[in-house]
């Protein structure tokens, strides 16, 4: 580490070498930035499921004329330890038009929106983004914001909402008029598009009494992992002689969405290391050149005391501090690619959002950095350089002294 | 009881391999230095003298015979271990000074103790760069410290490449031409301070030159005809 001088004047008056160094910081910001968008997503997108869905929601398989079974259901669950609060809900198909009641007189209007109408008793909801106490007055109800925005209706408006209620040959439509509270916004673009909160008792009655509630939020203390909270409301449901309800996390509820983007987040990883070990393969070739200019300085270090070990430290030190400028200057390039994603985004697209919500879920591209990430980003670039840095080293070490001097 | 040596080489052999045979540079060498000796190795250019330094440098290996250091027997000695020995105990001053072109006058001359410090050099830097100026300043390149070789003369090069050898305070100093590449005033008083110094810090000093007027300041004169020491004579 002594000769770390010589290898930093190398490095700064050198062309090529600085040039290697740019090559692993264009790797290290590429896949700095893909991370941090990557987990950006998937905290965001815990965050509006969890906010929505709780951490576990209980779903009786048979829905039908449960008003006892609430009963039982809340008994059992209440009692599971490490829970903060359980709230049921109702959850029901419904249809509205765009421009509000009028639209269902109309049934050839393409303008027509389905929706979940997710009825709450508002005294006890914890999801704070759904604003459950706009809904003080029966027959009040809250659009998310994207519906409302698409439906443009706002609080004060009706809205008259179409469903069903029976089933099979008892099917039967039902419509009502429902006075727009307000709206809200979990930030999860499909979320606030697709929902609207209804009081669960209107939705009930609205139902002809016949579902008081279609499953049961749980939220857990901060110190229980939903997968522990699941289990301790199987084995309460259990205990308390319930069958058949069907208990899930909210990484569960995510299924196949979070499966997709861990799966995306994966490939992309190898995808961008892979950017990383091309980056490594030219300064492997930046520095077998280098050993090759430099046989001279190679031979003069020999006479000067460094054995074959110094000299192969030497240029292992010297591919360290192209790693490690060059990933000091790709995390620079990444923090600041992250900052500015949206002027990045508008001028690959010309001006144009290339992740619109309908696209990406989020109406801004979620950023998170993840320390865990970025060390293990870091610390695979270093290795990487380390790595690549062994046959250059090796060439200079087995140098000749005498042969070396000859070649100023 | 005679004085210790500090270089002692014998019977040294060494050629090099040519087409299908080889070329014999060095045809039984021996030669003996005392601490402090000032001696002139002469020969015409092509005589072995340079490879001669190379084997007692422990630059290279002969072919046959032994290199002794201060009474130690080096000649097998591993490449790190030769390494150790050429960082504190030799110094080299070559004819066309090899100094490092990225780095400074001073950074030159703090290269072998850099190299010999290892990882103790953080600790010592402050010192090592107190000592390294000092030598600057005996060669008299005080005001050229943070100067580059190619902003130096060949004479100021040649004066670097003097203070670097000296800056570990060797026990033995190993010269290849140190005036070759100079014109004749020059090359005088690069020999001047070489001798100076050398005899100042009682380093052995091994100088190979083919010019009569430079062994002329040497205590003895050894003379390398065809690979072989023809003569050996007093220094004037």
């Amino acid at each position: 580490m002594s000769l770390l001088h010589l290898a930093w004047t190398y490095f700064r008056r050198r062309a090529l070498l600085t040039l290697s160094a740019l090559g692993i910081a264009l790797g290290v910001a590429l896949v700095f930035t893909t991370l941090a968008v990557v987990n950006g997503f998937l905290s965001e997108l815990e965050r509006t499921l969890r906010e929505f869905s709780g951490d576990v929601v209980v779903r009786p398989l048979e829905i039908g004329p449960l008003a006892a079974g609430r009963a039982e259901y809340m008994r059992a669950l209440e009692a599971v330890d490490g829970l903060e609060s359980a709230t049921p809900r109702l959850n029901w198909f419904g249809l509205v038009g765009r421009r509000g009641a009028r639209a269902l007189s109309d049934p050839r209007s393409a303008d027509l929106n389905g929706l979940l109408l997710v009825g709450v008793e508002p005294e006890r909801e914890r999801a704070a983004a759904l604003h459950a106490e706009l809904l003080a007055q029966p027959g009040s109800l809250i659009l998310g914001d994207e519906l409302a925005q698409r439906l443009g209706v706002a609080a004060g408006d009706a809205l008259e909402v179409l469903s069903y209620r029976g089933s099979g040959r008892d099917l039967a439509p039902v419509r009502a008029t429902f006075q727009v509270a307000g709206s809200f916004r979990t930030g999860q673009y499909e979320q606030d598009l697709d929902r609207a909160i209804v009081r669960r008792e209107d939705l009930e009655r609205f139902l002809g009494g016949r579902v008081p509630f279609t499953e049961i939020v749980l939220r857990g203390a901060r110190d229980i992992a939903p997968e522990q909270l699941a289990a301790r409301a199987r084995m309460a449901l259990a205990e308390a002689g319930i069958r058949g309800a069907d208990v899930r996390t909210w990484r569960a509820q995510g299924g196949n969405l979070l499966a997709a983007v861990e799966n995306q987040r994966g490939t992309l990883s190898v995808v961008f290391f892979a950017i990383v070990a091309v980056a490594a393969f030219q300064l492997l070739a930046t520095l077998t050149l280098t050993v090759t200019e430099k046989r001279h300085d190679i031979g003069v270090l020999g006479a000067l005391g460094a054995g074959p070990a110094r000299v192969a430290g030497f240029f292992m030190v010297l591919c360290l501090v192209i790693g490690a400028a060059g990933t000091a200057l790709g995390l620079a390039l990444g923090l600041w690619l992250c900052r500015n994603l949206h002027v990045v985004e508008l001028w690959i697209g010309g001006g144009e959002r290339i992740f619109t919500p309908e696209l990406y879920q989020f109406p801004e591209i979620p950023i998170a950095v993840d320390p865990g990430s970025v060390s293990v980003l870091v610390g695979a670039t270093l290795a990487a350089a380390l790595l690549f840095s062994c046959i250059p080293a090796w060439l200079a070490a087995r140098l000749p002294i005498v042969r070396a001097l000859h070649h100023a | 009881m005679s004085e210790p040596l500090i270089l002692e080489a014998r019977d040294l052999h060494k050629s090099y391999r040519m087409g299908a045979g080889r070329l014999p540079v060095l045809r039984g060498v021996s030669l003996q230095l005392r601490p402090g000796e000032v001696v002139a190795l002469m020969g015409a250019s092509g005589s072995g003298k340079s490879t001669l330094l190379h084997l007692l440098g422990l630059l290279d290996r002969p072919d046959q015979g032994r290199v002794l250091l201060d009474g130690a027997d080096v000649t097998e000695l591993g490449q790190s271990a030769a390494a150790r020995l050429r960082a504190g105990a030799i110094g080299f001053v070559f004819q066309q000074f090899h100094l490092l072109a990225d780095l400074n006058a001073l950074q030159n001359v703090l290269m072998p103790r850099r190299i010999a410090c290892g990882w103790s050099w953080w600790r010592r830097a402050g010192r090592e760069r107190e000592r390294a100026r000092a030598i600057l300043e005996a060669v008299g390149l005080a005001g050229r410290l943070r100067h580059r070789p190619a902003q130096l003369s060949g004479g100021e090069q040649q004066r670097v490449a003097i203070a670097r050898a000296l800056v570990s305070a060797p026990a033995l100093l190993l010269a290849d031409e140190p005036t070759g590449n100079l014109d004749s005033a020059t090359g005088a008083d690069i020999l001047a301070l070489l001798l100076r110094l050398a005899r100042q810090r009682q380093a052995a000093l091994l100088l190979a030159t083919h010019d009569a007027h430079v062994a002329a300041h040497s205590d003895r004169v050894l003379q390398l005809v065809d690979g072989t020491i023809v003569g050996a004579a007093p220094g004037p």
